[in-house]
C-alpha cells in the first residue's frame, strides 16, 4: 500500500497492541461494570490508568460533564464474548466488506506484477483477514441467531418482547440473505484470473462457507418463522381471554344464541349427557357365588344399638315459638325475593345465591335454596307457570348420580 | 372390528360415557387409541344403541362423546350445557387471567402446565389487590367457596376447577395439578361464541407477520 508500513512500524504496533489488550485485563471488573450499568466507575482507576484506558479508546467520555462510558466497540466485544443476545450486534453490512476485498485484489496485482514479493505477501494477509471477516461476520450472526432461537428469546421475558426480537431476528436474516446475494463469484473469479492462491482464498474456500452460511441461514429464517407462529398463537390465546373476559364483564346479562335449537348443533357444543353404568348384586350365577359370599361377610357390621319397643313411642311435637318465628321470617325474606324479581326491569334470571350475598341475609345457603324451591313448589299452578326456576345441579360425583343443588335462578317466564 | 376388540377399552368407554372429557394429559394412552380411526369406528358402533358417538374439538385436543341423533330430549340437555357453559365462562377466564398474571406467565396456562395452590397462594399473600380478585372469584357461585381465609379459597376453586375437568391432580395426596386439555377446548367455546355473536373481541396482533418466504 504505502511505504511506511515496514517492519519497524509492525513491531511497534505489536508492543501497543498488547499494552493495550493487558489494560482490558487490568481493569476488567471495573469494565464489566460499565458495561452491566451505564458508567464505568472512576473509583480504583488512577489517573494514568484512567488516560491510558482513554487513549485506547476502551472507554470515551460523551461529554465533559458525563461519566465515562464503554466505547461501542469494546461494549460489542464483550457481547460477544459472553453471548450477551439482548446487545450482541449482528453486522450485515456485506457491500463494504466486498469493497475493501476488490481494492486488496487490486493491490495485491499491482505488487505482484512488481515484484515486489514483500508488499505482495501483506497483501495477500490482509487480504485473507477481510474474507476471514467476511466469513466471520455471518458466523457470528448465525451463531447469534441460533443462541437467541434455542433460549426461546429467553433473555426477554414479556411475550411481546419476545414477537419483537423474533422481527428484529428475521429482519436480520434478511439483510444477510441479500448481503449474501451480493457476493457474486463469477466477478470475484474474474478478479482472481489464473493467480492460484488467490483462487483458493477467494473462490473454493468462501464458496464453500457461504453455501454453509446460506444453508444456516434459510434454517434459521424457517425456525424463526415458525417460532412467531407460535407466539401469535399464544398471543392470540391471550388477547382472546382478556378480551372476552372484559366483554362479559361489560355485558353482564349476555347470551348468545341457543345453538342447541339450531338444525346443525355446532360440534363444539354437542356434549351428550353422563351416564352412568351402573351395577348390583345378582344372584342368577351360582359361580359367582363364593364371591358374592365372601364380599357379604366382609361388609362390616352396622354399629346400631337395639332400640326397645316401649321407648318408640309418637313424638311430641313441641312448637317452638322461636323456630316459628324464625321460620316465618325465613317466608319472609324468600317472598320479598320473589317480588324482586317481579319487580325488576331485566328478564335475565336473578340467582338466589347472589340475592342472598348481596341482600346481607344471615340464612345459610342451603336452608335459602330449599325454602325458594319450597316457595315455588307452594305456589298455586298458574302462579308457578309465571316464573321460570332454573336449578343449577351437579352430579355428587362422576360414579354417583344422586343431584346436588349448587344454585337456582328464578326469572320471569316470558 | 368385533366386540371382543373393545375389551380393553371397557374403562376408557366408562370414562366417555360418565361425560368425560379425553386428553393426553388426562390419559395418555386412551388418548392415543381414540386417535386411531379404526378404534373410534368399534367404539362408534358400540355406542349407537345408547345414541351416541365419539366426537373431538376441533383441534383434536380432547375427545368426548356427543349426542348421535338430536332428539328433543337431547337438545333439551344441550341447551340447559350451554346456560351452565356461558355462566362459567367468566369466572373461568377471569381465573385464566390471574393465574397467569399472578404467576408472571408469558401466556394463558395450555394442556400440561403444572400449577401449585401453594404458590399461587403465597405470591398473592402479601398482594390485596390480588387478594381482593381471588376472593371475589373464589365466592362466585361457580366456585362458591364460603370462607374468607385465602388458602381455603384457593382450595375451593383448585377442587371445583378439578371437578369440572380442567384440572388433573396425579396425586390426591400432593398439591400439585395437571393443566388438561379441557382448557383448549373451553377457548375454543369462547372463540366460536364470539365468532358467531360477532362480538368485538379481537386477538389479532397490531401487526402482521410478514410475508419472508
Amino acid at each position: 500500500m504505502n511505504d511506511a508500513e515496514t517492519p519497524g512500524l509492525e513491531s511497534r504496533l505489536i508492543t501497543t497492541g498488547v499494552e493495550r489488550l493487558a489494560l482490558l485485563g487490568r481493569h476488567a471488573e471495573a469494565l464489566m461494570q460499565g458495561y452491566t450499568n451505564d458508567q464505568v466507575p472512576l473509583e480504583g482507576l488512577s489517573h494514568t490508568a484512567l488516560r491510558k484506558l482513554l487513549s485506547a479508546r476502551i472507554v470515551w467520555r460523551p461529554d465533559e460533564q458525563g461519566g465515562l462510558k464503554l466505547t461501542p466497540k469494546v461494549r460489542e466485544l464483550i457481547a460477544e464474548m459472553v453471548a450477551d443476545e439482548a446487545r450482541r450486534h449482528v453486522n450485515a453490512d456485506v457491500a463494504e466488506a466486498l469493497e475493501l476485498i476488490r481494492s486488496l485484489i487490486q493491490s495485491y496485482r499491482d505488487s505482484s506484477s512488481r515484484g515486489d514479493y514483500w508488499q505482495q505477501e501483506q497483501q495477500l494477509l490482509r487480504l485473507r483477514q477481510a474474507v476471514d471477516d467476511m466469513n466471520g461476520r455471518f458466523a457470528d450472526a448465525i451463531d447469534s441467531l441460533w443462541q437467541r432461537l434455542n433460549s426461546d428469546f429467553g433473555f426477554v421475558s414479556q411475550l411481546n418482547d419476545k414477537v419483537r426480537e423474533n422481527d428484529r431476528a428475521q429482519k436480520q436474516v434478511v439483510r444477510l440473505l441479500d448481503g449474501l446475494a451480493l457476493i457474486d463469484f463469477d466477478e470475484l473469479i474474474e478478479l482472481v484470473g489464473s493467480d492460484g492462491t488467490l483462487r483458493k482464498v477467494l473462490i473454493s474456500q468462501l464458496q464453500q462457507q457461504l453455501s454453509q452460511h446460506y444453508t444456516s441461514l434459510r434454517e434459521v429464517q424457517h425456525r424463526l418463522i415458525e417460532l412467531m407462529a407460535r407466539f401469535r398463537r399464544m398471543q392470540a390465546r391471550s388477547r382472546l381471554v382478556s378480551g372476552m373476559a372484559a366483554f362479559l364483564r361489560e355485558h353482564p346479562g349476555f347470551t348468545p344464541g341457543n345453538y342447541a335449537r339450531r338444525s346443525e348443533v355446532p360440534a363444539l357444543f354437542n356434549h351428550a349427557a353422563p351416564l352412568t353404568a351402573a351395577g348390583a348384586v345378582a344372584l342368577d350365577r351360582a359361580q359367582d357365588m363364593p364371591t358374592l359370599s365372601a364380599l357379604l361377610q366382609n361388609v362390616p357390621t352396622p354399629s346400631r344399638a337395639a332400640q326397645s319397643v316401649t321407648a318408640a313411642r309418637p313424638a311430641e311435637h313441641v312448637e317452638d315459638t322461636l323456630i316459628a318465628a324464625r321460620q316465618q321470617a325465613l317466608k319472609d325474606d324468600v317472598e320479598t325475593f320473589y317480588l324482586n324479581v317481579v319487580d325488576r326491569a331485566e328478564k335475565a334470571p336473578i340467582s338466589a345465591l347472589d340475592y342472598l350475598n348481596q341482600s346481607e341475609l344471615q340464612w345459610p345457603p342451603e336452608i335459602w335454596l330449599f325454602q325458594v324451591i319450597a316457595e315455588h313448589q307452594g305456589l298455586p299452578h298458574s302462579e308457578q307457570r309465571a316464573f321460570h326456576l332454573h336449578q343449577q345441579e351437579e352430579r355428587a360425583s362422576a360414579y354417583n348420580d344422586v343431584k346436588l343443588i349448587r344454585d337456582v335462578s328464578l326469572g320471569l317466564a316470558v | 372390528m368385533s366386540d371382543m376388540s373393545l375389551l380393553p377399552h371397557g374403562p376408557l368407554l366408562e370414562r366417555l360415557l360418565a361425560g368425560e372429557f379425553i386428553c393426553a394429559v388426562s390419559d395418555e394412552s386412551a388418548f392415543k387409541r381414540l386417535q386411531d380411526d379404526a378404534t373410534r369406528e368399534a367404539i362408534d358402533s358400540y355406542l349407537r344403541p345408547l345414541n351416541r358417538r365419539v366426537a373431538s374439538s376441533q383441534e383434536e385436543g380432547v375427545y368426548f362423546l356427543a349426542w348421535r341423533q338430536l332428539d328433543d330430549s337431547a337438545r333439551d340437555q344441550l341447551a340447559r350445557q350451554l346456560g351452565d357453559t356461558v355462566n362459567s365462562l367468566l369466572p373461568l377466564l377471569e381465573w385464566l387471567q390471574l393465574v397467569q398474571e399472578t404467576l408472571g406467565r408469558d401466556s394463558v396456562l395450555s394442556p400440561g402446565d403444572v400449577l401449585k395452590p401453594g404458590e399461587l397462594q403465597a405470591k398473592s399473600e402479601d398482594n390485596p389487590s390480588l387478594r381482593e380478585r381471588i376472593e371475589r372469584l373464589a365466592t362466585d357461585s361457580f366456585f362458591g367457596s364460603q370462607s374468607d381465609q385465602l388458602d381455603a379459597q384457593v382450595k375451593q376453586v383448585f377442587k371445583r376447577l378439578r371437578e369440572h375437568g380442567y384440572l388433573l391432580q396425579p396425586h390426591g395426596d400432593r398439591q400439585v395439578f395437571l393443566v388438561t386439555g379441557k382448557v383448549d377446548y373451553l377457548l375454543e367455546l369462547v372463540r366460536f361464541i364470539r365468532d358467531e355473536e360477532h362480538l368485538p373481541v379481537d386477538d389479532e396482533g397490531e401487526d402482521t407477520q410478514e410475508a419472508l418466504l
